[in-house]
């Protein structure tokens, strides 16, 4: 009803304690990704995330506890190690009875984190994918994985990827690079987007070490 | 109209109220020039017994034939001066609401008085459309259908029958006793324990079984229901009665021949059943009954029956009835616990509903008694209750809200198992409990008898060898679990029946968005519907348990009562149809959301209970075929005409219409002294539909700056109200007029001060349109 709302504006508890709009849940449900009915404020702690999450039960992780921070305004998850232990299986988001979402607070959180500084660290390996975009304009797997997808997928995974080109012409297929104009286009538009600017500057943290 | 009108005008001062902010000498002067006036009066207070006087001494001196009577809010005193304005009939006055919505809103004297003049203006010419009427005395029949025979249903036909009412009760299942007959165990607060329900419920069955003006229908459905003026012509079906009531000794000899099986109803599909059987020993009624959907037609039970009471061929009955009054009290269902697979249904048999468990811990059930693990046969080591599964449950097929009954639910059946198996341990798993009232210190006393509660919403069940594993975090601890048990136990919500779903299609009844019966008011009406004679009663209406589903019972019974034995006498202001121009198209009576409008011999009755007069059936009847008594749209037209009067050039004037809800929120206006634009001047209409595109372009053509439409935005035709003015601003556009001088707003009794200021925008915008 139109009257309550006037009245929760006018005295509302958030004024009454001085506490105004722009406290850790806020911020994070005015991100741009979260979804707008993002269920964060309806929580109410049950614990339902926490006792299907695989990252919970095999670590000090716990997606509910997570939610409690994020409620208490604790700033310090940003800065917590903890939240890059989520692999964004998406289970609590399935099974949240109030529509919230942990995995997506917790990218957030790590957006957060990253424009801190302090969660450049923590993405700084997978900046190899960011190069071969600015390379080729494509997200293929990098050199340096491949070691360890041989180890993984064996013998014939080491074929395909040597004899990758002869494979596709026998299949009928185009060359999987782009061509030189369109290669062109995407290194403009990345470069007016911001991207190269953001790879250098958490490149950045491997001087520091 | 008449011809001629001899019209009185009576000027309160209201001690001062009205007098001292308006000023009624020059309000005298300027209504002298009008010859349709035959008399002036001023009083200090017109309520008053000198005011009487001199009202009554004027009617009779001058012969007037319409009075006006300038004062303060028809609801403050408009039942005084319908008595005050004897001989004349009592609908044949006018009261201008100088008080509450002039002079009490309005600082400036001088505006005050200009408005208050044009309000009574507004009254002089409206009150010349005024028909002499009479209230309608009505009486339905005494007779009433109740719907559902659970305890509920049971407890309002045992109540109507005591206070002289004819009830037929029916019943969708072969036995009676709904929920409460098949739980077994009730707790008892106050005396800490948990006592048999069938001994607690059986003297209120035998009651209603001896009864003579209760007549009970079991294997009985409602098909049709029709409203027919103030009663209800309802059609029931009853399922064939393939065994002769009256020749069936309930031998079971039938049962026992029978070869063919069925799941269990009564035991909640624990255990199988034949299809000639009786559903529970204590069964009322007591006979034995065929279930159709698995009999396959031997003959083995005929053969066997020594009363031959047994006939496959035989057929349903259909029951034609009219009722005056209707009671739904159809019950619930349980949440189908198999929409939540994560927690073991239907893959796991040791995961049981509160249901099952209480039927395999009830005495008549398909153990006796025995708590048992349906794999192992054994007694459980640990048994874990999983609480809200599909209560405060945002996910598809969940409901959001509190099923109410769970907490202490799980708490008996807890205790219960406590008591009677001391080594079994009971785990809670609990978001919140929800204890109210006196029934914390049952709680309490559960948890004190060692009864372990978690704090944690499980996830999912897993089975692990020969048993299932609980995954859990302890909320309050931070302690993640797994927990290994026998029996796992879930509170499913309960849901709104099919049959009351099915009931209220039936009958009309609008639901709410959880599927309950929707009540006309939550809180001050809440067993009446939207349907004048149809009522509402336990869980039908929302989740609640036995003690508030009597409550509920009783008080259905006593609103029927006030509305049988009580008779009513109803506001003439309803509808009535102009036979030359009616051809049956029955648009209105589709459109009717009170059903107060039915086909009946060639023409269109109108049900004086039902009908409201709001009119909105007035603009559904492409023959302008209908009107309401009192209520012309003459009548509305004089009622602006009237306002617009003696308009100066240089004055705004805005036409307020607003409905019941609105003219009471501009009252409060008033009494809380909330300044409000002089330019406004509201005319009280009884929906907002009943203004029509012509009554807003006669107004904005007459002179009116602005037309405010306030609507009280809680019915179903809200979305269309607001569809209909964005059409009729395109009209006015069409017709060279801004639109944006017609305006809505949702009103509300509260938000009198949110009305003011919308009055004040609006007045601002328009000062601004118009320079």
């Amino acid at each position: 009803m139109d009257y309550g709302c006037v009245i929760l504006k006018k005295l509302g508890r958030r004024e009454m304690t001085n506490e105004s709009e722009d406290d850790l849940a806020h911020k994070i449900l005015k991100d741009i990704k979260a979804p707008s009915d993002l269920g964060l404020l309806r929580c109410v702690q049950c614990g339902l995330c926490t006792s299907m999450c695989p990252a919970s039960r095999h670590s000090e992780y716990d997606a509910r506890e997570i939610i409690k921070r994020v409620l208490d305004n604790d700033e310090s998850i940003i800065e917590d190690e903890i939240i890059w232990n989520c692999f964004y299986c998406y289970t609590c988001h399935s099974v949240c009875p109030v529509g919230n979402s942990v995995c997506e607070v917790n990218q957030i959180l790590r957006q957060m984190a990253i424009d801190k500084d302090v969660g450049k660290k923590q993405i700084e390996s997978f900046m190899s994918f960011a190069d071969s975009f600015l390379e080729e304009g494509l997200g293929i797997i990098p050199k340096e994985y491949h070691g360890q997808l041989k180890i993984d997928y064996g013998k014939h995974w080491e074929n395909l990827q040597e004899n990758l080109q002869e494979v596709r012409e026998e299949l009928g297929l185009d060359s999987m690079f782009l061509l030189p104009e369109a290669k062109e286009s995407v290194d403009k538009t990345l470069d007016a987007i911001g991207f190269k600017k953001r790879v250098d500057s958490i490149k950045e943290v491997r001087n520091r070490k | 109209m008449s011809e001629t009108n001899r019209i009185g005008v009576f000027l309160c001062h209201c001690g001062g109220n009205i007098s001292d902010n308006v000023d009624l000498d020059k309000i005298e002067e300027k209504l002298s020039e009008n010859e349709e006036i035959c008399s002036i009066k001023h009083h200090e207070n017109l309520c008053s017994l000198e005011g009487r006087n001199i009202i009554k001494d004027q009617i009779l001196r001058e012969n007037l034939d319409k009075v006006v009577i300038s004062a303060c809010s028809k609801i403050t005193h408009g039942a005084t001066f319908q008595k005050y304005i004897q001989p004349l009939n009592p609908y044949l006055f006018e009261m201008p609401n100088v008080r509450e919505q002039c002079s009490w809103v309005t600082e400036d004297k001088d505006k005050s008085t200009k408005k208050a003049l044009s309000l009574i203006n507004s009254a002089i010419e409206t009150v010349k459309y005024n028909e002499p009427l009479k209230k309608i005395p009505t009486k339905v029949k005494n007779s009433v259908l109740v719907i559902g025979a659970g305890i509920s249903g049971i407890t309002t036909a045992n109540s109507l029958a005591k206070q002289g009412m004819e009830v037929t009760l029916i019943e969708k299942r072969p036995a009676v006793g709904g929920a409460m007959i098949q739980v077994g165990k009730v707790f008892t607060p106050d005396k800490m324990s948990e006592d048999c329900a069938a001994c607690l419920l059986n003297p209120v069955i035998d009651e209603m079984v001896h009864n003579d003006k209760i007549t009970l229908l079991t294997n009985t459905v409602l098909e049709r229901s029709s409203r027919n003026a103030g009663n209800f012509d309802v059609i029931l079906r009853k399922k064939p009665d393939y065994i002769d009531p009256e020749k069936c000794t309930s031998c079971g000899k039938c049962t026992q021949a029978c070869p063919s099986f069925a799941p269990d109803e009564w035991n909640e599909g624990l255990n199988n059943r034949k299809a000639v059987y009786k559903p529970f020993p204590q069964a009322v009624p007591s006979t034995y009954t065929l279930d159709d959907d698995f009999c396959i037609k031997c003959g083995a039970c005929i053969n066997v029956c020594p009363t031959n009471a047994i006939n496959l061929d035989a057929i349903d009955e259909i029951i034609s009835l009219t009722v005056g009054a209707v009671v739904i009290a159809t019950g619930h269902q349980r949440f189908d616990t198999n929409k939540r697979p994560e927690y073991g249904h239907p893959f796991y048999e040791d995961v049981l509903s509160q249901m099952q468990l209480a039927r395999l811990m009830g005495i008549n059930g398909p153990t006796n008694g025995h708590l048992q693990v349906p794999s192992t046969g054994k007694v459980p080591r640990r048994v874990v209750m999983i609480q809200c599964v599909g209560s405060r449950d945002q996910m598809p097929d969940g409901h959001k809200y509190c099923s109410k009954v769970c907490c202490m639910v799980a708490l008996k059946n807890a205790n219960l198992i406590h008591s009677h198996y001391p080594d079994t341990e009971v785990i809670i798993c609990y978001t919140d409990i929800r204890t109210p009232g006196v029934y914390e210190k049952y709680y309490k006393y559960v948890q004190d008898n060692g009864i372990q509660l978690i704090r944690g919403r499980p996830g999912e069940i897993a089975r692990e060898d020969d048993h299932l594993i609980v995954r859990i975090e302890d909320t309050l601890t931070h302690n993640k679990q797994e927990i290994p048990t026998d029996l796992v136990v879930l509170s499913a919500a309960l849901e709104s029946s099919q049959g009351t779903i099915d009931a209220a299609k039936t009958l009309g009844v609008p639901l709410t968005e959880d599927k309950f019966i929707k009540e006309k008011h939550p809180k001050m009406q809440p067993v009446s519907t939207d349907i004048e004679g149809i009522f509402v009663c336990g869980t039908a209406q929302g989740p609640k348990d036995i003690t508030d589903s009597i409550i509920q019972a009783n008080t259905a019974s006593t609103k029927i009562s006030e509305l049988i034995n009580g008779g009513l006498e109803v506001e003439p202001h309803i509808a009535s149809i102009n036979v030359k121009k009616c051809v049956l198209c029955g648009k209105c009576v589709d459109n009717c959301r009170y059903q107060a409008l039915s086909i009946y011999q060639n023409s269109i009755r109108v049900g004086p209970i039902a009908c409201t007069g709001c009119g909105d059936c007035i603009i559904t009847c492409p023959q302008e075929a209908i009107s309401i008594q009192g209520q012309s749209d003459e009548r509305l037209e004089a009622s602006i005409k009237g306002i617009l009067k003696d308009k100066d050039d240089d004055e705004q004037i805005i036409i307020a219409f607003l409905d019941d809800i609105g003219n009471v929120s501009a009252n409060n206006m008033g009494i809380n002294r909330v300044e409000c634009p002089s330019s406004i001047r509201i005319i009280n209409v009884p929906f907002i539909n009943r203004v029509k595109y012509k009554h807003i372009k006669y107004a904005l053509t007459h002179g009116a700056d602005g037309v405010f439409l306030g609507e009280y935005p809680d019915s179903y035709k809200h979305d269309e109200i607001r569809e209909n003015v964005q059409v009729m601003k395109k009209h006015l556009q069409e017709d060279g007029i801004n639109p944006e001088r017609l305006i809505i707003h949702s009103v509300f009794i509260p938000y009198f001060r949110g009305l003011a200021s919308q009055f004040k925008e609006f007045d601002d915008v328009l000062a601004t349109l118009s320079s």
